[in-house]
């Protein structure tokens, strides 16, 4: 039976970099991912990493874009550590080998991006996720001797001991079936966001809030659930996501009126303003009837100089080729904005911790909170890298005093047992049209403006779809890679994300960041400058509470662009 | 919208039978994806269908799969462009007819063993021979502190392999793997020239020889084409397997056991010589050295034996004259004077030339829609 | 029509009856050849494998000597020939910089070379120059009952996009339509769009002789009557080297494989020793009685 000091749940950058720091403080470290690790959706991170490694560039001005970014809701004290930790995050990378676009000069070049008040975002043409995620993975393989990987197997249920406190995970075998316990000191949730509890989204289909569920599930805190990222610049037909580097090399947004309508929204930062400030103009812009038919507006990357693009935007080049049959060098292309990130997560401090013992979280399925109501773009990467680390090095040290806990393998008939139920119901409705109904349902009520008659349709459509997710059937009756089992396994934890989310969006009654409420417009400090956290209720609708939000160094101000 | 007939190559170990064509009809429009019509399949219909797919963007590189034989990834694959190939691949010329249907035949990808349906075992063929190129930076001495200073082209220039999403489509239909399954093969080759381009590392001597002197190494490859066309990324595995030959032998002057820089120095320096190929020198130098003694080193000995049930037909049938054989043929000699005053103008530089489009780019495009358009057009 | 001729080393060397047969077929098609005796060897991708300048200056000169013929286009009657030198022309007609620079190389003998020059392996012009229905016209002796299975030869169908081949121009079909347009069958195989394993000859002597000996063996399994291949240097992996191929392969063989001008000059009246056929490793003997059999001008 596996008994590690970390176990390692997902294998995107947050899991990857929380194995290699906890294998580096001599812990025994096992990583598990449902998917190839190069196949996480970290993977399709493309515009860059943020840091001020510019010497004329200070951690305190990074810190103070993402706190304005985050609408104040962010907590300063994460989010100096992450700025201040992020240019050395930079360095480790550049010596691990990630293939960082150089300047003239030779040194490590920068590019534009939104929400920044300097360049600072450090880049790999339009492929940063892609890159640092394959150069982690190498040296996964380097250290394939102290970190155990497997690839290709799916944590079914968080085990706990008597006191509540996490002691490892069930995990099955994809290949063939078998379920097997793994004992961990320590656990840490790498598992990412729930993008696709919405429809369409810029994330891949195994984005499916697994982590967050459950975590959820055994009483762990979540927090700022509501705040949902829609990204600026998604394609109108699927949703696909056209990197923020574009308008980092000058690309510049459109209506349908020819009008570069950013100027009114925000005069300084215009395309460069925070994401759900241009998501915002956008959506308006669309709702006010100066869109396309198709219902997009238009980004225009041929104010680019076409060399630049094919060297820098090649990704995006392709995209638009492959999937909307546009040139973008040569005419605009159409995008609207589209659900893209959870702000929102697993509540953790500074080290990953989150209100379980034992159990840690970092990256999209964490909330540290280092991005508040909204994320700046290029943060993401700084965040999963940072908290991996942390995490892994805070799990790996707490290790040396801790004993190996030990569950009994016969608790995996229990999971078992459930696998079999599911696979054995009959005549209900089909996973994917339960999936679809979902997505298109949180896309209508919970997206970029809500209100409240909105989210409790919502509401009562999620509750009355968890219900029928209890009878959903499926076809594959197998052990072998039965991709069916598992999907109607993720839908239970779409569900369970989703009612959060609105539940969150419900309670907060105002509008900061990416929550727009068209019945509550202003930002309310005096009432809701505080966190929305959200716990596991047995059946019923979850519980509700407030936890402060950290002030160091940054009084709440009014956020113009 | 139009309907394809997708035929989906069923395989489940688990029920003891062969694997199986899998047919459905879907209404799809053309400009959708391969993946989409699985998708729809496993969604509307028979949920058992195995396929890996995630980001449906091209960027993760789980679905990779043939389509009407050819490799690549299902989900940037046009439904239409799909289903050309195969009547493309049936017709001798001539429009396809209007009623015709419009079949796709979707298989999982080639060289590796099959999990089931549409999933193969990366593991056991791709992932090994990726971990075969010491696949990790071995950091030039000394570290330093801040960042290493790299030129921004050379940069540039390492990303196309970089950008490699590890699909496994080049693996898939490698022709020389497909006869010699050890052959390291074209997706870890092309990893491997991603460290021995990158200034940062320190082994690039070492990497070479490794992969120069391995049977089934660098100079395995049969140069068919196969994986540059199957990349999805362009990440063009074979150019750079021969980008690595080209340090290997010009700049490292790695003498391989295998005969491929003898190889080609032996044409090189024969095409210099005579400006022809001349054949019959080729065999004895590749093995025995380039000179014209090689012929007499024991290993072209050898394999001028070995060869004897061809030689021998091939001289008695008037197939190979024997004074040609022997003296070669050559281009008249002021035209022999000119192409050997190239050889030495191009071999004699310090530093090799080399033109990667990918890095470069295309010049003179027309004016793009949409920017700013001079108000005068130029008159030619 | 005048083309510039690029008849290749191999042909003049080890697969003589190439050359000689082309020379013989030419006129048959109303095609009237100058030779470029000048230029030198396209490097076959071996030389660009060991220095890329020099393989695109070799092949700049040629294409150069080519535009001086005042010709419309260059033809070559070898598929490593026609990749070799594709691969040249589009690093040169790509980037103008370095097309001057690789011309600087070539002024000394006063040549340089202009972007766009047209270069076609035979098979595509006899369909896209020539045309099927004017090749049918002439043909004398229909291939009616000859199994034919094509062999492309890699250099020739990849890269797709280097190539030209798209709808329009589905140079990857040519030999199917030309074997058609002569009135013969064309076998399908697996071997059809593979490679016969020249290139590793000897840096891994056994799966070159494997590769061959497959898909001689497939292409006998379907039936064949025989192989054609547009590449000599195929030729001799698939001809002069198939005793070896045999053996690698563990089974008899004994296809015989024609050169394409070979085929045409078949199926426009010629006669099998005319055409060189008597040099082969591989005795054509079943194309030799088949043709026998069909006394060009007598319906069969």
């Amino acid at each position: 039976m596996p008994s590690h000091d970390v176990l390692i749940i997902g294998a995107g950058l947050a899991g990857q970099r929380a194995a290699l720091a906890a294998a580096q403080t001599g812990a025994s470290v096992a990583i598990i991912s449902k998917v190839h690790p190069v196949r996480s959706h970290s993977v399709a991170a493309a515009g860059g990493i943020n840091a001020a490694l510019n010497p004329e560039d200070t951690w305190e001005s990074h810190a103070f874009d993402t706190v304005k970014g985050s609408d104040y809701l962010g907590d300063q004290d994460a989010i100096e550590i992450m700025c201040r930790e992020a240019p050395d995050e930079i360095l480790w990378l550049e010596h691990a080998g990630v293939t960082f676009h150089r300047n003239d000069t030779g040194h490590l070049g920068t590019r534009a991006f939104g929400g920044a008040s300097a360049a600072r975002t450090y880049y790999v043409a339009d492929i940063t996720g892609h890159a640092i995620l394959h150069v982690l993975y190498e040296q996964l393989m380097k250290y394939s001797a102290q970190i155990d990987r497997y690839e290709e197997w799916f944590a079914t249920d968080l085990l706990q001991d008597s006191n509540g406190r996490c002691i490892g995970a069930i995990c099955r075998n994809l290949r063939d079936g078998q379920l097997q316990v793994f004992n961990a000191k320590s656990t840490i949730l790498a598992n990412g966001g729930a993008g696709q509890a919405y429809k369409p989204t810029t994330n891949g289909l195994i984005v499916t809030g697994d982590g967050i569920a459950q975590a959820f599930r055994i009483g762990a805190m979540l927090m700022d659930m509501e705040m949902i990222q829609y990204h600026p610049t998604t394609l109108v037909g699927n949703g696909l996501l056209i990197t923020e580097g574009a308008r980092g090399e000058g690309a510049q947004l459109f209506n349908a009126e020819g009008e570069r309508f950013m100027e009114k929204y925000a005069p300084n930062k215009l395309e460069l303003a925070s994401r759900d400030v241009v998501s915002r103009a956008e959506q308006t812009e669309i709702n006010e009837g100066r869109g396309f038919p198709d219902g997009g507006v238009a980004l225009d990357v041929t104010k680019v100089p076409r060399r630049r693009t094919l060297e820098a935007l090649r990704e995006i080049v392709n995209i638009g080729r492959d999937f909307a049959g546009v040139d973008i060098t040569r005419e605009p292309i159409h995008i609207r904005p589209g659900q893209h990130y959870i702000m929102g997560g697993v509540k953790t401090d500074v080290d990953g911790q989150t209100t379980i013992p034992g159990l840690y979280a970092a990256g999209e399925v964490a909330c540290v909170s280092v991005h508040g109501g909204n994320r700046l773009g290029a943060n993401s990467l700084l965040d999963t890298l940072i908290f991996g680390r942390r995490s892994g090095e805070h799990a790996g040290r707490l290790a040396k005093d801790m004993t190996m806990p030990s569950t009994p393998a016969a608790r995996v008939s229990d999971t078992e047992k459930t696998i079999r139920g599911l696979m054995n119901r009959t005549g209900g409705r089909r996973v994917s049209a339960i999936k679809d109904e979902l997505g298109e349902t949180m896309n209508k009520y919970a997206a970029v403006f809500r209100d409240e008659a909105g989210l409790q349709t919502c509401h009562e459509i999620v509750r009355r779809l968890k219900e029928e997710a209890e009878t959903a059937t499926i076809d594959d009756r197998g052990t072998v890679f039965n991709q069916d089992v598992i999907g109607a396994l993720e839908l239970g934890y779409m569900l369970d994300c989703a009612e959060a989310i609105v539940i969150g969006a419900l309670e907060r009654k105002e509008s900061r960041g990416a929550q727009s409420r068209t019945d509550y417009p202003g930002r309310n400090d005096e009432e809701w400058l505080k966190h929305i956290d959200i716990s596991v209720n047995g059946g019923d609708v979850p519980k509700v509470s407030y936890s402060p939000v950290t002030i160091t160094k940054w009084q709440p101000q009014e956020r113009t662009y | 919208m139009p309907e394809y007939l997708l035929k989906i190559r069923r395989f489940d170990p688990q029920s003891g039978q062969a694997a199986y064509w899998d047919e459905h009809r879907i209404e799809m429009e053309e400009s959708q994806s391969v993946l989409d019509g699985i998708l729809k399949v496993r969604n509307e219909i028979d949920g058992s269908v195995g396929i890996r797919c995630s980001c449906q963007q091209a960027i993760c590189g789980s679905c990779g799969v043939r389509m009407n034989g050819k490799p690549g990834l299902a989900c940037n694959t046009h439904l239409g462009i799909a289903a050309d190939r195969k009547w493309r691949n049936e017709a001798v010329g001539g429009p396809r007819d209007e009623g015709e249907e419009r079949v796709i035949e979707i298989e999982p990808m080639g060289n590796m063993p099959v999990i089931r349906d549409l999933i193969v075992d990366m593991d056991a063929v791709h992932w090994k021979k990726f971990q075969r190129v010491t696949p990790y930076l071995v950091n030039k001495q000394p570290v330093p502190e801040r960042e290493y200073i790299v030129p921004h082209d050379n940069m540039v220039d390492i990303t196309q392999t970089m950008a490699c999403i590890q699909c496994g489509a080049c693996v898939s239909d490698c022709l020389s793997m497909e006869i010699d399954p050890g052959f390291i093969g074209p997706a870890a080759l092309a990893k491997a020239y991603r460290f021995v381009g990158d200034p940062r590392d320190a082994d690039h001597k070492e990497r070479l020889k490794d992969l120069a002197e391995d049977e089934h190494g660098l100079y395995d490859c049969t140069h068919c084409f196969n994986c540059i066309d199957a990349c999805p990324k362009e990440v063009a595995p074979m150019s750079q397997i021969m980008r690595l030959r080209r340090k290997a032998g010009s700049d490292y002057h790695i003498d391989d056991r295998n005969n491929g820089s003898r190889h080609e120095e032996s044409f090189t320096t024969l095409v210099k010589d005579y400006g022809l190929l001349h054949e019959a020198e080729l065999l004895p130098r590749s093995f025995g050295g380039n000179s014209w003694f090689g012929k007499f080193a024991p290993g072209a000995g050898a394999v001028l034996l070995k060869s004897l049930p061809a030689i021998v037909p091939a001289v008695l049938r008037g197939k190979v004259n024997i004074k040609t054989a022997i003296l070669g043929h050559k281009i008249g000699s002021k035209d022999l004077s000119a192409v050997q005053r190239l050889f030495n103008k191009v071999e004699d530089r310090k530093e090799r030339i080399e033109l990667n489009l990918y890095v470069v780019g295309e010049d003179s495009e027309p004016e793009p829609v949409g920017a700013s358009a001079a108000s005068e057009s130029e008159n030619s | 029509m005048k083309v510039a001729y690029w008849p290749g080393c191999v042909s003049r060397g080890f697969t003589p009856e190439l050359h000689g047969s082309m020379a013989k077929v030419a006129p048959l098609l109303d095609l009237e050849l100058v030779e470029l005796d000048r230029a030198c060897c396209t490097g076959a991708g071996v030389i660009a494998e060991h220095n890329q300048e020099l393989a695109d200056s070799l092949n700049a000169r040629t294409f150069a000597l080519a535009q001086q013929t005042g010709t419309d286009l260059m033809m070559n009657i070898c598929s490593t020939c026609q990749g070799a030198q594709s691969e040249c022309q589009e690093r040169l007609d790509a980037n103008s910089e370095y097309r001057a620079h690789i011309n600087e190389n070539l002024a000394d003998e006063g040549l340089s070379y202009e972007k766009g020059l047209t270069n076609k392996n035979l098979l595509w012009l006899l369909v896209e120059e020539i045309g099927l229905d004017t090749l049918k016209s002439k043909v004398k002796r229909p291939l009616s009952g000859l199994k034919v299975g094509p062999f492309y030869g890699c250099y020739i169908i990849r890269p797709i996009h280097r190539l030209g081949i798209d709808d329009e121009h589905p140079r990857d079909r040519y030999m199917q339509m030309v074997i058609e347009a002569l009135g013969g069958t064309v076998i399908d195989y697996a071997g059809v769009y593979k490679c016969c394993g020249f290139p590793i000859i000897t840096m891994n002597m056994e799966a070159s002789l494997a590769m061959a000996g497959r898909h001689i063996g497939d292409a006998k399994d379907a039936d064949a009557d025989c192989l054609v291949v547009p590449c000599p240097l195929c030729h001799l992996n698939l001809d002069l080297q198939q005793p070896l191929a045999a053996r690698q392969a563990g089974r008899e063989l004994g296809l015989p494989v024609l050169h394409l001008p070979q085929l045409l000059g078949l199926a426009l009246g010629l006669e099998p020793k005319d055409l060189g056929m008597s040099k082969h490793v591989v005795r054509p003997t079943s194309v030799i009685e088949w043709s026998s059999s069909v006394i060009a001008g007598v319906p069969a």
